[in-house]
């Protein structure tokens, strides 16, 4: 919103084959205008950004022309070729503000009075998340052009209910950690060109994070030796020369050439680094799988009791034993590597700082596993966890996750379909259900919760977790029914076979409905004026919505705007939201009849 | 839930229980009332564990005049663990129900290795050098010192364990990790407060050795009461470590050792001469009034006692010839000096031990009784010696256990004298074996003491070959079915690859490229199939080795990469154990892996795959034993001499008894599912097949039996979708195959036979 508006040079298109118009684009806050350059032309342009309902634009690419193109909501386009790419950036960039956030710009100036004294003091970037979230999902763009513009809700009650969606979008904005391959990519086979005796390795900065990270003695090698000893080139034909070593399986021949050269013996020894990490980590093993303290426990195979089993024995001297590796171990040790996942954010050219990176880590890691006391108490939880059969017990209170789900609608689709249908039993069952208890025993029930409460405290979920765990249950087996009703394809629903319009009609009605509910029922108990006059200014826009849901899809009108063989599922499909607001209606009667009768019957109390 | 099973009320933790648990129960309860043996085959992923521990401890609590000490023997520590864990459940049920009254004191005891809490003993590798560090600061000679002399080190744990005096444990359930912290926390020394709490605990987890090794038994478990039940869990296998207990072999190394350690010995002797020749003569004054032993010694200076079983230890006096310590090493030296002359031999000999014994006497002029006196005068030798450092004496302790062994015992064994190994017969490497044939040696003691002895596992078909090898009589002996709510093991033989030609590891297929390349691409389609975990057996590790090299080779490994993780059973403990914590920490993160063992093998033994930690077991081959071994040779001998076993039998009995094992491991309870791939051909013949439990060729279908690779993974695409439905737990329709405390109340007594 810094700038007021936006003076470019660009060419007007009637299709994108066309050659274009050249002239001046000027963007101010409603409206854009273009005027061609030369004056004779008729391709004079004076649109309204609120006709505007969307924008596209080319990729940025060298040999690509820079295009705007703003479609109109009655279906026409405006299509602008601009000389750069940035030119047309700052366009495409005022276009999204002016056509997104119309309530946003307004807000500044006329909003300010009727926004709640408790309304913060927004920095741009909140601003601009506000504004990208207006972008990205063109429901919630709806919703606040009809309501915070409507003057139903004001800008921060708006988004005062999505404050969530506004962190959590953030923090998946974070990029997300690309894992290692599972691929042993170090593990090549040489190349050999068959006529001399020369094989070929060839090495990638892939690759070397790979080694560095799996061999931590070539790492510290690499740090000790590299510039100062020999050069890099060097010091990798060392590293390959070790490897072939050991392709060829000799061990003798490997401890002879390691004895000749200090530097060659690094990399044929066994990793010292490894070992003492192995050493430190079976100590935090799960004792469960700890064979290694089976060992301790042997008696019967001390050395050279018992029988010899299988094992083929091998007959090397030890003074072989350093420069043993077997290709197994590789095996283990790469995939113990993937597992803990790549988590160094050098860039891989450069070799030294990702060994020094690697290093790093290697030594956070450490010092965290030192400090780290709790990990005994977890793992004994685990261990007791693991004991039990899951089957013989009654489903256990289970660790909360909390439930995220990217498109509501996926998930409530299904859920809405089924509702209806079960709607008819289901009213009646809670009727019948709620005779079942007189109030003696519903007093005592409710006073033995009270005790409980006592006793235990409160913790968080109010609700059993049994009780939870149930409901849960039941909503996902209905899911699983509805699809099992409606076929093999989960999104076919009643909404999918109903024409176009009417589903869109619905499925605004709905949203616009479930915002509205959400604020009404969260004002609730009115405690301050502000509230009451939120209360009042939501309840009318229900009230609104209502007589339009009669209008659009109730009973008399029904045959008019929907067709006939729709009409059965758009009822049922309605009735749950007039339901949801009949209910809101009454709460709201009560509530009303309750504080005027309070406020008629103090005085009379009190007099 | 709480129920009655005849005049028992049994606390069970879980709300439901299944009908052959409470089967079990009954049998398990009906043999302790007959204070009799039991022999019980339950199918793994029934709860057996629990079951036992839950009836067991509700026996003891419903008989308080006399309740009865429950001694659970595992196979493993982690086995061992993981008993004490469900062992905390019930406790936490039984105080739940019951109060105080739960008075439960249970224990897990294994070696100072696990149990040390002092740093600076723990630093040290092995078992043994923790074993000697400990005794360097506790051995009793040493505190006498300490209290002089300032400067000697010892053990605070140990010092104010021993200055608490008599302690007793509050009751409950004390892990190998529980008593480690309680240590560190009290500062009391926890492996010797295990051992001693092993007298006043009404459970007692520990290894089989612990009982049926006679060199670890003596010390730990020669107090046990008569009215104990001991239980063998997971006991396929018990013959084979009966037979281990009492074995020897000695090598090359063994021997230099000995002659090191001999040489040792007489320097201390000489210098015990000049200083303090009054402590050798009060030793021999000892042993002329036949007292091997000095009379009741102190917990902290025993180490591992007699390898003979206690009824053929000798109550006479040591021999006249080798009382004086001289003497005695001279005996030693001669002993090691023919004994290195028979490894010099070229071919193989087998000998039995009283030619062997023989022979000594006519060479060396050593008699029968020598050697069989040879481990407690070494005892008492060192004793007097204050030898602290044991794990540089372990080489001539093993030549005493050898001499002692093959002089007590005349049947039942044999001696086979190698020059080399059978597959390596370029390589020189002489080892003289004393392997002993009869598993009912070692538990003979274990069956005359304790008054009921349950054996048990998921796998003991044929179950009446296991009284025999075991020379007992069970009053119970009975197989369980398994109750399936759903078909949740799906059990495949696969015969063929994908090109129809046949798969085996029979010793002429076992190389051929072909059927590697075919078990590679099994392994590769089902792991682009099957979610979470796999698992794979191999027959031995140099299969395995040669064989992930060549898929390694063919590229086969880099495609299996694609779609999991590869974590392989290495020969070294310490790299198993972390690459099968990393192995479940793969699957629990969704990312899969796939895990390469050996059947025989450490994870073969007693690591569980269960849930999503293997969804599918394969198993590569039939694993038979090296049946070129010698010893395995003798031993079949044996049986067939004995117990007219045929050796084919016994081969196969013992191959799929493996299979079997390894299988098993994949399922835990009706609500968990698994699929098991036998791939080898061999295993469509009904001889081989039909030795493998009940439970499994329950649920091998007809149509299983002859698949290649791409019908096992169409099979295996239809089954895991079946699988992941959601489906009724009670299992609905005729059978129920879980009960609430309801049902049972309703069924009452004596109709449970109905349920099968």
């Amino acid at each position: 919103m810094s700038e007021r508006q936006v003076i470019k040079r660009a060419k007007y298109k009637s299709s994108i084959k066309d050659p274009g118009t050249p002239g001046v684009l000027t963007m101010k806050r409603e409206r854009f205008v273009f005027m061609p350059s030369d004056p004779r032309s008729l391709m004079k342009l004076n649109v309204e950004f609120r006709f505007i309902i969307g924008h596209k634009f080319s990729k940025e690419a060298p040999n690509k022309k820079a295009l705007l193109n703003l479609t109109q909501d009655k279906g026409e386009s405006y299509i602008f070729e601009f000389d750069s790419f940035p030119d047309r950036d700052a366009c495409r960039d005022f276009v999204a503000m002016a056509i997104a956030p119309p309530a946003n710009a307004g807000k500044a100036s006329s909003d300010k009075p009727s926004v709640p004294p408790s309304s913060e003091q927004l920095s741009t970037a909140e601003m601009d998340r506000r504004i990208k979230l207006l972008q990205v999902d063109s429901e919630l763009q709806k919703l606040h052009k009809e309501f915070v513009m409507g003057g139903v809700l004001t800008e921060a009650e708006f988004w005062a209910t999505r404050k969530k969606s506004l962190d959590e979008k953030i923090s998946s904005k974070s990029k997300q950690r690309v894992g290692l391959k599972s691929d042993m990519i170090f593990n090549v086979k040489p190349s050999s060109d068959g006529q001399s005796n020369r094989v070929k390795y060839s090495l990638t900065p892939e690759i070397i994070h790979q080694i560095f990270a799996e061999k931590p003695a070539v790492r510290r090698a690499y740090l000790n030796l590299v510039p100062k000893k020999m050069t890099e080139t060097d010091f990798w034909m060392k590293y390959w020369r070790a490897e072939y070593l050991h392709s060829t399986k000799n061990i003798v021949a490997a401890a002879a050439e390691a004895a000749e050269d200090e530097e060659l013996a690094v990399f044929l020894k066994q990793d010292d680094i490894l070992a003492s990490e192995a050493r430190r980590k079976i100590r935090r093993v799960d004792p469960t799988l700890d064979m290694e303290a089976d060992e301790g426990d042997d008696y019967t195979h001390l050395p050279d009791h018992g029988l010899s089993r299988d094992v083929s024995k091998d007959l090397t001297d030890s003074q072989y034993d350093l420069y043993k590796r077997s290709f197994l171990q590789d095996l283990n040790r790469h995939a113990a590597v993937v597992l803990e996942g790549r988590s160094v954010d050098v860039e891989l050219g450069d070799t030294r700082s990702v060994a020094e990176a690697l290093t790093r880590l290697k030594e956070v890691e450490s010092a965290n596993e030192a400090s780290n006391t709790h990990v005994e108490q977890g793992r004994s939880d685990l261990i007791s966890r693991m004991a039990e059969l899951e089957d013989l017990q009654g489903p256990r209170d289970h660790p909360v996750a909390p439930l995220s789900i990217k498109d509501p609608r996926d998930y409530f689709d299904s859920q809405q379909a089924n509702a209806i249908k079960t709607l008819g039993e289901s009213q009646s069952g809670s009727k019948h259900k709620k005779s079942i208890l007189n109030a003696h025993e519903a007093y005592g029930s409710l006073r033995k919760s009270i005790s409980e409460i006592k006793d235990l405290g409160l913790t968080d979920p109010i609700i059993k977790s049994e009780v939870a765990m149930k409901v849960f249950s039941e909503l996902t087996l209905r899911i699983s029914n509805t699809k099992y009703h409606h076929g093999k394809d989960p999104h076919e629903s009643i909404l999918d076979g109903l024409p176009n319009a009417t589903k869109e009609e619905i499925l605004h009605q709905w949203t616009s409905i479930q915002e509205l509910l959400k604020h009404f029922w969260s004002s609730y108990p009115i405690t301050t004026t502000y509230l009451h006059i939120k209360v009042n200014k939501v309840k009318d826009a229900m009230s609104k919505i209502y007589q339009k849901l009669q209008v659009l899809f109730g009973p008399i009108e029904i045959k008019s705007s929907v067709r006939q063989d729709f009409r059965h599922p758009v009822s049922l499909l309605v009735q749950p939201m007039t339901q949801a607001l009949d209910a809101a209606f009454a709460h709201y009667e009560v509530d009303f009849q309750k504080r005027s009768t309070k406020s008629v019957e103090r005085p009379n109390g009190f007099v | 839930m709480k129920f009655q099973i005849e005049d028992v009320t049994v606390y069970f933790p879980y709300d439901h229980i299944y009908p052959e648990q409470y089967a079990y129960m009954l049998e398990l309860k009906r043999s302790l009332d007959a204070r009799g043996h039991s022999l019980l085959e339950m199918p793994t992923g029934t709860g057996k564990t629990i079951a036992l521990l839950s009836l067991i401890t509700s026996y003891s609590l419903s008989k308080p005049s006399n309740p009865v000490k429950l001694i659970y023997c595992t196979r493993t520590v982690h086995e061992m663990e993981k008993t004490l864990a469900e062992l905390k459940l019930l406790y936490k049920y039984q105080v739940e129900c019951l109060g105080k009254a739960a008075r439960m004191l249970a224990i897990g005891l294994s070696s100072r290795k696990n149990l040390c809490v002092n740093d600076r003993v723990l630093k040290a590798e092995n078992r043994d050098s923790v074993d000697a560090g400990c005794r360097k600061l506790t051995a009793s000679w040493v505190r006498d010192l300490a209290v002089q002399n300032k400067n000697v080190e010892l053990c605070s744990f140990f010092e104010d364990y021993d200055r608490a005096g008599d302690v007793l444990l509050p009751a409950g359930v004390y892990t190998l990790q529980d008593l480690r912290l309680l240590g560190k926390e009290k500062g009391w020394c926890p492996y010797f407060l295990a051992r001693h709490m092993v007298k006043y605990s009404n459970v007692v987890v520990y290894s089989y050795q612990y009982l049926l090794d006679p060199k670890v038994a003596g010390i730990i478990s020669k107090e046990m009461e008569k009215e104990s039940v001991v239980v063998f869990d997971e006991a396929h296998n018990i013959d084979n470590v009966c037979i281990e207990a009492l074995s020897v072999s000695v090598r090359r190394q063994t021997l230099e050792g000995a002659t090191r350690n001999l040489s040792k010995m007489s320097q201390e002797i000489d210098r015990l001469k000049a200083t303090d020749a009054g402590r050798l003569r009060s030793e021999y004054n000892r042993l002329v009034e036949g007292l091997a032993q000095r009379g009741n010694l102190p917990n902290n200076d025993t180490w591992l006692g007699n390898p003979i079983l206690p009824d053929d230890i000798l109550k006479e006096a040591v021999p006249g010839n080798i009382r004086r310590a001289e003497h005695f090493l001279s005996v030693l030296r001669r002993l090691v000096q023919y004994l290195k002359g028979r490894l010099e031999t070229e071919n193989v000999v087998k000998e039995g031990p009283v030619t062997f014994v023989g022979s000594i006497n006519a060479q060396v002029g050593i008699d029968q009784k020598m050697l069989q006196f040879c481990y407690d005068r070494l005892h008492s030798l060192m004793l007097t010696l204050e030898i602290t450092d044991t794990d540089e004496f372990l080489h001539i302790q093993t030549i005493c256990d050898f001499a002692t062994l093959v002089g007590t015992y005349t049947r039942g064994f044999s001696i086979i004298i190698e020059p080399f190994d059978e597959r390596m017969p370029h390589i020189p490497d002489p080892v003289l074996q004393l392997s002993c044939h009869d598993a009912s040696l070692a538990i003979k003691p274990v069956f005359e003491r304790f008054q009921s002895v349950v054996i048990t596992s998921g796998t003991l078909s044929p179950i009446d070959l296991y009284p025999r090898l075991l020379n007992f009589n069970p009053v119970v002996s009975r197989s369980f079915t398994m109750s399936l709510t759903r078909d949740c093991i799906c059990p495949m033989v696969l015969s063929r690859g994908s090109d129809q030609l046949p798969v085996s590891t029979k010793f002429d297929l076992r190389s051929d490229p072909g059927v590697e390349r075919n078990y590679g691409r099994l392994l590769l389609e089902m792991v682009s199939v099957v979610p979470d975990g796999v698992v794979c057996f191999f027959v031995s590790y140099s299969y395995m080795d040669g064989i992930v090299n060549s898929w390694n080779e063919l590229g086969i490994l880099k495609e299996v990469m694609q779609h999991k993780l590869v974590f392989i059973e290495t020969q070294d403990v310490v790299e198993t154990t972390l690459a099968l914590d990393n192995y479940r920490r793969a699957c629990d993160c969704g990312r899969g892996a796939v895990f390469f063992s050996v059947a025989r093998g450490k994870v073969a033994e007693g690591i569980d795959f269960d849930r999503h930690y293997g969804r599918l077991v394969i198993m590569f081959g039939v694993p038979f034993q090296y049946t070129l071994s010698r010893i395995l040779l003798a031993r079949l001998e044996y049986l067939r001499e004995t117990f007219q076993i045929k050796e084919g039998d016994f081969l196969t009995f013992d191959a799929l008894r493996q299979a079997a094992q390894c299988v098993g491991r994949v399922i835990r309870s009706k609500a968990d599912y698994g699929m098991m791939i036998f791939a080898d051909k061999r295993y469509t013949r009904h001889d081989k097949r039909s030795k493998l439990p009940g439970w499994i060729l329950s649920q091998l279908r007809e149509a299983h039996l002859n698949l290649s690779t791409d019908m096992a993974v169409h099979i295996a695409k239809d089954f895991l979708r079946k699988m992941a439905q959601p489906y009724d737990k009670t299992g609905g329709g005729g059978k129920k195959t879980l009960l609430s405390q309801e049902d049972l109340e309703k069924m009452g007594i004596g109709n449970t036979d109905m349920l099968f």
